[in-house]
């Protein structure tokens, strides 16, 4: 059998970014040569960074983004529009959705989507807490942001279920031709779902 | 359509191929195992993404190239197609990737397609090449299990009908989802609520594939019928294609249950264009079959377990029928086939022929190549060009297939 020439530290730290998704063996022990060589602040700024992001993080306890301060900024940000709700499946979506620079009003992440195959269901998502924040809340309208898959679909027809029968405008995201496409080359399911969602021509 | 050009590179035993292909029949003529079935499944495959022979795609690369120490080996199929309207070309890339950590016995494969060079999803190749295919195998379709039946009924109508295929895409998912979620509430964990859910899109989209397979095999059985009557049996015998949907629970005597499927299979015949109709009744279904479809945790009513089966005068040709009656039902079949794709698409189809002339009496062997003259394109395969008369060969292009080369016979 063949001795393990690496330094036990070294392999440690090679087996712990294997375990990361998307990274194999062979990037991990790529990385961990890399930080081996570069200068030693390089390596603290990581740890730190690593320590910071368990220590400092935490979801917000209304809308269940991450968080440094509970409540979060937009949880706390009086500016905001308090009668909108965009429900969403991840805190990147709700990163994408104000880089639109669209939207002011408050979110709510779910941390997924139904999907039983995965073994999700709703009891593993925030549904519940949304149930409970909408019947105490003032919204107006709840905008069912999840995904345009099989899953995202099915989890927004869940929870129109679920809301329905409160009194409150449910909606989704137009799902539409992509800006600068050509409607020549666009597939037929996304054009028909254009035309299904298509709105009043308004100057 | 026809193919002006077919490229490919370690593709079964062609390590590379550039073949300019002409209109009218071509025969692909030469000895045992050259390669004269690998070059129809290389087209068959770039029509349909699948292969007709092997169990894994994987297969389909060349193995010399595949057993090399290269860390990436890429089979590539390539086709220039001449459509009514327009000039497309279409690929395949079926690549194999060495990753060094071993996982997964060291070997990744994956699938690319390309439309006019640009990516594509595998599902937007269908219907860019559009093929008939004939093959001997093409008999289990009267005697084999009814996955055989479906696979026909999908492959055909997808090359056809993009939107079928979309559905059909989504319903197996779907599928796998409430299947999955019959599980998990048997092991008592998951919410009952969730069910309805994808129990209402199971409804809808199972309905449409329901209605378009009826269609289909409504136009299918018609032509079918009109051929084998007039043009193969001189109106002797009749022969009938009989949709049997699944739209009731399996269960008591396989007699009176193939009955009660067939009047259900005629129902949703004369249902096509009422979606709403066709939706009760694949719901009520669904709620006959909840309780026992909750103890075996699986959905045992939908057009997942769709069948269809062939009548020769009043009776099962399965198990009723000669040989040579199968064969005729098969002939008769194929020909509608590109009947229908001609009529749907205006089009002709690609025909691929593979050995079955040389299995067809004279007869049907005259009717199968007058067809063949209507269409812009056949290609052929046989060990003996013998076979065929000095007037179709006087048509033909002949080709010798040698190990993985073509060379076109000099005239
Ligand atoms: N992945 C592969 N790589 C290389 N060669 C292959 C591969 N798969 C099959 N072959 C070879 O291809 C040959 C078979 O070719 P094919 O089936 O096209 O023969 P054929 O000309 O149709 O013969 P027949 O007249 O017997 O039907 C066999 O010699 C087989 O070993
Ligand atoms: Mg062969
Ligand atoms: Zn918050």
């Amino acid at each position: 059998m063949a001795t393990n020439v690496l330094p036990r530290p070294v392999q440690r730290l090679i087996d712990e970014f294997a375990r990361l998704p998307g990274i194999g063996p062979k990037s991990a022990a790529r990385l961990t040569f890399y930080l081996l060589r570069a200068a030693d602040d390089q390596a603290f700024d990581l740890s730190d960074a690593l320590r910071e992001l368990k220590e400092r993080t935490r979801f917000c306890s209304v809308c269940f983004n991450i968080t440094e301060e509970d409540p979060c900024l937009v949880c706390e940000d009086l500016g905001r529009d308090r009668t909108l709700l965009c429900v969403v499946e991840e805190p990147l979506d709700v990163v994408a959705i104000e880089r639109s620079r669209a939207y002011h009003g408050l979110y709510h992440v779910l941390h997924g989507a139904i999907s039983p195959v995965e073994g999700v269901g709703p009891e593993d998502l925030r549904i519940a807490e949304l149930v409970e924040r909408v019947q105490k809340g003032n919204f107006k309208e709840i905008i069912l942001a999840t995904n345009p898959t099989l899953e995202g679909e099915s989890t927004a027809l869940y929870l129109q279920r679920r809301l329905a029968g409160l009194n409150i405008r449910l909606t989704r995201l137009a799902r539409g031709l992509p800006v600068g496409g050509d409607l020549e080359y666009t597939d037929e399911i996304t054009l028909g779902r254009a035309l299904e969602g298509r709105q009043e021509f308004k100057e | 359509m026809h193919i002006r050009h077919l490229s490919l590179t370690n593709f079964r035993n062609y390590g590379r191929l550039e073949l300019d292909l002409p209109l009218g029949p071509i025969l692909l003529h030469g000895d045992n195992a050259q390669g004269k079935t690998n070059l129809l499944e290389a087209i068959y495959y770039l029509a349909t993404t699948r292969s007709p022979h092997a169990d894994q795609d994987a297969q389909l690369i060349n193995w010399i190239a595949a057993q090399s120490e290269e860390p990436i080996v890429v089979c590539r199929l390539v086709a220039d197609v001449a459509a009514a309207a327009e000039k497309r070309q279409i690929e395949m890339r079926l690549i194999q990737e060495v990753n060094l950590s071993g996982r997964n016995g060291g070997r990744t494969f994956r699938r690319e397609a390309l439309v006019n060079r640009r990516k594509v999803r595998l599902m937007d190749l269908l219907g860019k090449l559009q093929v008939v295919q004939f093959l001997p195998e093409d008999m289990q379709l009267v005697t084999g299990p009814p996955g055989n039946r479906r696979r026909y009924m999908d492959i055909t109508l997808c090359q056809i009908d993009p939107i079928y295929c979309r559905q059909l895409s989504q319903y197996n998912k779907i599928l796998e989802q409430r299947n999955a979620l019959l599980r998990r509430l048997a092991e008592g964990r998951g919410k009952r609520d969730v069910l309805p859910i994808f129990t209402e899109k199971l409804i809808k989209l199972g309905s449409e594939i329901f209605r378009r397979r009826a269609m289909f095999l409504a136009n299918l059985a018609r032509e079918t019928h009109r051929i084998h009557y007039e043009e193969l049996t001189e109106g002797k015998e009749t022969v009938r294609l009989g949709y049997l949907p699944r739209l009731q629970e399996n269960g008591g005597r396989r007699a009176d249950e193939l009955i009660a499927l067939e009047q259900l299979g005629e129902w949703l015949q004369s249902h096509v264009d009422d979606a709403d109709a066709v939706q009760a009744r694949f719901e009520q279904a669904l709620a006959a079959a909840l309780p026992t479809d909750m103890v075996r945790c699986t959905t045992s009513v939908g057009p997942h377990r769709d069948d269809w089966r062939f009548w020769i005068n009043g009776r099962n040709l399965a198990s009723y029928g000669s040989r040579g009656q199968q064969r005729s039902a098969i002939l008769a079949l194929k020909l509608a086939e590109i009947h229908w794709m001609t009529k749907i698409s205006n089009e002709t189809p690609v025909l691929l022929l593979d050995e079955v002339v040389a299995e067809l009496d004279e007869h049907r062997r005259a009717l199968l190549l007058t067809y063949i003259k209507e269409l812009h394109q056949a290609l052929l395969t046989a060990t003996d060009p013998g076979m065929f008369t000095k007037d179709f060969l006087r048509q033909a292009t002949t080709m010798a297939v040698e190990n993985g080369r073509v060379i076109p016979d000099k005239i």
